[in-house]
């Protein structure tokens, strides 16, 4: 005894057991500072992933920035004249300046050097009155002369490559697009003191102003030879009346509207379908009685007017159908810039952007969808001679009141980003009224991209909303049964069977809901809704007739086991709903219940809708919701339930106001747990949504989420574009809401676990 | 001191705490039973658990099970109120009587059985609600929600559990937040809250400290007069301390069942003895 005892404690103590004991102490430092790090390290992915989001979004939301970068006079013959028109190119090299003499002089941005001085062919005593207003993506321009006569320029700045492929530069070049032939657009001879031009589908139309405002309108449809290249025009004169002194005249690209600026700061909108007829419209006052307007242009794509006044304001003006359905001239967004006239306005070429510059020199950068003011700047003392805008508006060209020349780069990337763009309601062009819309590229560069994520904040929760209301019930009244009702030899089985459900990929379900449900639903609707109101009511029904069975059938079947009854109970009104679906439709809705839901009902019916939505992710959310519930209600502590059943409770009772309210966060939890995993979820809302981000909560349209937006439209944004940025913007959303979603569940179960541990 | 008119007693200090006076005196056949068992045999599965209990409950006296671990006393108690219907594999023969019927008859509504026979069990279970909340629980169950009825009833309870002055004051806070020996006092508040006539307590003192233990005897004596009270204990002090009457049990089956006095002082049976002087057990 005593022999065994030492050896055990020679044992206990000898060299390989303390290095043992080391290694034990080793492994359990490894192990603790192993585990440390994994858990680090996801908090610090994590982390990673959200500062990624926010590195990318970031941008949006950065202020523009603009620098003077040249500051010269010109010299010799290229300073000579007064400047009508300066003309930039894209890259930002070379720029042309239109002067009153009829010269048009290239000189290099950089430092003012001319690159060539060029006559335009005008006649000995014809001089240039008037440049139209350079249409973006057209680089025609409408001189219009002392005689009554207009001539088109047109300008093209190719860059040069050498034969090695080498850059040479940028080439500017001059052509006449009708040859030295010029139009006879007042036939009187009168000089023109306005002229502008707009293209339209076969030709172009010019209008001119001339002596105590008198409008005049010629409108060209131009043929071009196929075989011999030549351009054949056939004017068609056309007269709007001389009813007011008028200033400018704009029309619309599909030249059916005329708008005429009066030089009392009202204007006439004329219909000019059909030009020998013009129709007025209606007249409205652009700017308050006391102010003048200043400037007009139309902003990018022809469709809205910027009206710049004398207060230092710019006025958006739209036609839109008011409430009585009717087009009007309407006011949809007001720009500020300081207290001074605003002496003129630049629209950019390719966003809906626009410069405006006052008297005073000082100068503000906009964005009209986003009623965004990027840039708001002294930069001259006083008001410009002229002013341009390079066509990627990264260089602003302004000539100072004293003939120098200033060049600013102009870093402004996303102008469209306000927190009124994304989030609010915007009128956008073409709008009745403003919108949330998210619509982000279209087929033209002056397309308005629409930015609105609200529709797609809302798709995400209706989304989410529809899989709920199937999955919710179904999966808690499941998950109670299931703990507290059945057989634990058939919780056995039945509970790891849903929990298996979870492993299906989604994108089978989205694929099955999209190419299956969605055709199916649409043919059996009448079926659908049977179902929805059969299907628990049946179930009711067999629970009542099965407890009014005589005890010898019902003590057949044990208690816990009477889930296997419903099989062919479940069965049976399925199949009687859909057959029925036929007749039903055919009993009340005239054997087609879309029809009867549009006519009747007024409710449009989308073929992938939210009820497959529903069905499909319902489907996917259930196991998770259910295990959560599951494992919760299972978890209530069995000396509750005994003891309220030693009260004199029944076990419905019990249920109901025991287990349920103890395992309420517990179940709170798993609902949210559902509704993170339904708001994150992607291939289903992808493959069944129709992906359509419309802005209501009907249950025959689809949706468009967050997450199936950036799975559809990442590959089509051009990297670090706003659209780009914007969709990295909606990950973070997402993100966001995920994470909050997750985090209040974590946050209830933690309080859970600290109020029943007293248990 | 004479010792040799003391009772045997076997080293144990039976104490003087809840016993009649002429607890001596009392005799099973003079009493009115109010459960009856039948020949009542228990099978969890296959094996059986109880076996062929005969034995007759007096009305409102306090009756202990005692016996070793798995005899079968705890068991025998959840019969009682048909708690066992709840554990998988149960069956029963034989017939459990209270007032005359057979509780285990399919006609019985066993809700309201459970009503009229309320049960404490080992470990403290307040419902995760308020103390009011709990008392008024079986209550409301029945139906009753009148605010005055319900009042009345919780101050009753609490009152009659000896438990009215320490929560009086917190009747609206989480009956979590009290001690175990408190919470096991809420609990009998809340038994017999729905007027049973019969209380099972089984073990109810187990988990509690000894003063703990102590207010919960002294309150199974106040309750006597009005419920009958069956008990099971581990402690054979506790049992000698509260009880009328006493049965042993040992696997499964009832050995002797007496007063407490002479099943202590002097028992009829070999197996008695030796458990209560400790042989085994």
């Amino acid at each position: 005894m005593k022999t065994a005892s030492s050896t055990l404690e020679r044992e206990l103590n000898s060299p390989k057991t303390q290095r043992r004991r080391k290694y034990r102490h080793l492994g359990d430092g490894l192990t603790r500072y192993g585990i440390a790090t994994g858990g680090i390290g996801v908090i610090v992915a994590i982390s990673l992933i959200f500062f990624y989001l926010l590195y990318e979004v970031f941008p949006l939301f950065q202020d523009a920035e603009i620098e003077e970068s040249n500051h010269y006079s010109l010299q010799g013959e290229a300073a000579e004249g007064r400047t009508l028109r300066l003309v930039a190119e894209e890259q930002n090299e070379v720029f042309a300046r239109i002067t009153d003499s009829g010269q048009v002089h290239f000189i290099q941005v950089a430092d003012g050097q001319s690159l060539g001085s060029h006559s335009l062919p005008l006649g000995a005593d014809q001089t240039i009155t008037s440049v139209s207003p350079g249409l973006p993506g057209d680089d025609i321009l409408a001189l219009g002369l002392n005689d009554g006569r207009v001539l088109l320029v047109e300008f093209s700045f190719g860059v040069e490559f050498d034969a090695q492929g080498e850059r040479i530069g940028v080439r500017p070049e001059m052509t006449f697009p009708l040859g030295d032939e010029t139009l006879i657009l007042d036939p009187e001879g009168r000089p023109l003191q306005d002229v502008s031009r707009q293209v339209g589908r076969n030709g172009f139309i010019l209008g001119g102003i001339v002596d105590q405002g008198e409008p005049l309108v010629l409108k060209l449809a131009t043929r071009t030879n196929m075989i011999t290249g030549q351009t054949q025009v056939t004017p068609q004169p056309a007269q709007l009346p001389a009813r007011h002194a008028y200033q400018q005249l704009l029309f619309s690209e599909d030249h059916i509207y005329t708008y005429a600026v009066r030089t009392d700061g009202w204007m006439d909108v004329y219909n000019t379908r059909r030009l020998r007829e013009p129709e007025l419209m209606q007249q409205v006052r652009l700017v308050p009685d006391t102010q003048e307007v200043t400037a007009v242009r139309f902003q990018l794509g022809s469709d809205s007017l910027l009206i710049g006044d004398s207060q230092g304001r710019i006025t958006q003006w739209m036609l839109a159908r008011n409430s009585d359905g009717e087009r009007e001239l309407t006011a949809i967004r007001r720009l500020e810039l300081g207290d001074h006239p605003i002496a003129a306005i630049e629209p950019e070429h390719r966003r809906k952007g626009l410069v405006a510059v006052d008297t005073q020199g000082r100068v503000g950068i906009y964005n009209t969808t986003a009623e965004n003011k990027v840039i708001d700047a002294q930069l001259l003392e006083a008001a410009p001679q002229a002013v341009a805008i390079s066509p990627r508006a990264s260089m602003l060209l302004l000539q100072a009141a004293d003939g120098s020349f200033v060049t600013f780069d102009v870093d402004n990337p996303h102008p469209e980003a306000s927190a009124k763009a994304l989030w609010g309601k915007v009128w956008y062009e073409g709008y009745d009224q403003p919108e949330y819309i998210w619509q982000s590229s279209g087929a033209s560069n002056d397309y308005e991209p629409k930015f609105s994520i609200t529709p797609l904040a809302l798709g995400t929760l209706k989304a989410a909303f529809y899989a709920m209301l199937l999955s919710v019930p179904l999966a808690i009244c499941g998950a109670m049964y299931t703990a507290y009702f059945m057989a634990p030899a058939v919780r056995k089985k039945v509970k790891p069977v849903i929990e298996l459900m979870e492993a299906l990929p989604t994108v089978i379900l989205g694929f099955f809901a999209g190419l299956f449900l969605a055709p199916f639903f649409e043919l059996h609707l009448p079926g659908i809704f049977a179902l929805l109101v059969l299907m628990p009511l049946g179930l009711l029904a067999f629970g009542y007739a099965w407890s009014q069975l005589p005890d010898r059938i019902r003590f057949l079947v044990p208690d816990g086991w009477h889930v296997l009854l419903l099989f062919p109970v479940v069965m049976l009104i399925g199949w009687f709903s859909f057959a029925a679906s036929q007749p039903l439709e055919v009993f009340f809705f005239d054997g087609d219940i879309r029809n009867w839901l549009t006519n009747d009902l007024g409710i449009t019916y989308d073929q992938r809708n939210s009820i497959v939505v529903g069905f499909a992710m319902g489907f996917a959310v259930i196991p998770t919701i259910y295990s959560i519930a599951e494992d919760a209600l299972f978890g209530v502590p069995k000396s509750l339930s005994h003891g309220s059943l030693a009260l004199g409770a029944t076990a419905w009772q019990t249920l109901v106001r025991v287990i349920l309210p103890t395992a309420s966060p517990g179940i709170f939890s798993a609902v949210m747990i559902g509704m993170g995993r339904a708001v994150g979820e992607t291939m289903i809302v992808l493959m069944a949504t129709g992906n359509t981000p419309i802005m209501n909560f009907n249950i025959f349209e689809g949706m468009r989420t967050l997450a199936a937006n950036i799975a559809v439209e990442m590959g089509e944004s051009a990297v670090d574009s706003s659209h780009y940025r914007i969709l990295f913007l909606a990950a973070l959303v997402l993100f966001g809401f995920t994470f909050v979603v997750n985090t209040l569940a974590e946050l209830v179960r933690q309080r859970l676990r600290k109020k029943y541990s007293t248990l | 001191m004479n010792t040799s008119a003391q009772p045997r007693t076997h080293g144990m200090n039976m104490g003087d705490l809840n016993r009649d006076a002429a607890s001596a005196e009392l005799s099973l056949s003079q009493e009115t039973p109010c459960i009856s068992t039948r020949d009542m045999s228990l099978y969890y599965g296959e094996s059986k658990a109880l076996k062929n209990i005969t034995m007759d409950i007096p009305k409102n006296r306090v009756t202990a099970f005692i016996g070793p671990s798995g005899c079968g006393k705890s068991t025998l108690l959840r019969s009682f109120n048909r708690m066992n219907d709840l554990i998988d594999g149960v069956s029963i023969t034989g017939e459990v009587n209270i007032d005359g019927q057979n509780i285990y008859d399919r006609r019985v509504d066993v809700a309201d059985l459970r009503r009229r026979v309320g049960m404490v069990f080992q470990k403290p279970n307040p419902f995760p609600k308020s103390i009011y909340e709990n008392v008024a629980y079986g209550l409301r169950i029945q139906g009753i929600n009148n605010r005055r009825i319900l009042d009345e009833a919780v101050e009753w309870a609490l009152k009659s559990a000896a438990i009215w002055d320490e929560t009086k004051d917190r009747l609206h806070e989480s009956a979590l937040g009290m001690s175990g020996g408190q919470q096991q006092r809420l609990v009998i508040a809340r038994t017999i809250a729905v007027k049973p006539e019969i209380l099972l307590l089984d073990e109810p003192a187990s988990a509690l400290d000894p003063i703990s233990t102590l207010k919960i005897e002294e309150l199974i004596h106040d309750l006597k007069d009005r419920f009958s009270i069956v008990i099971v204990t581990h402690n054979m002090q506790q049992a000698a301390r509260v009880s009328d009457y006493t049965a042993f049990m040992y696997l499964g089956e009832l050995i002797e069942y007496d007063n407490t006095d002479t099943l202590f002082t002097n028992p009829s049976k070999k197996q008695t003895e030796d458990y209560i002087t400790g042989r085994y057990g």
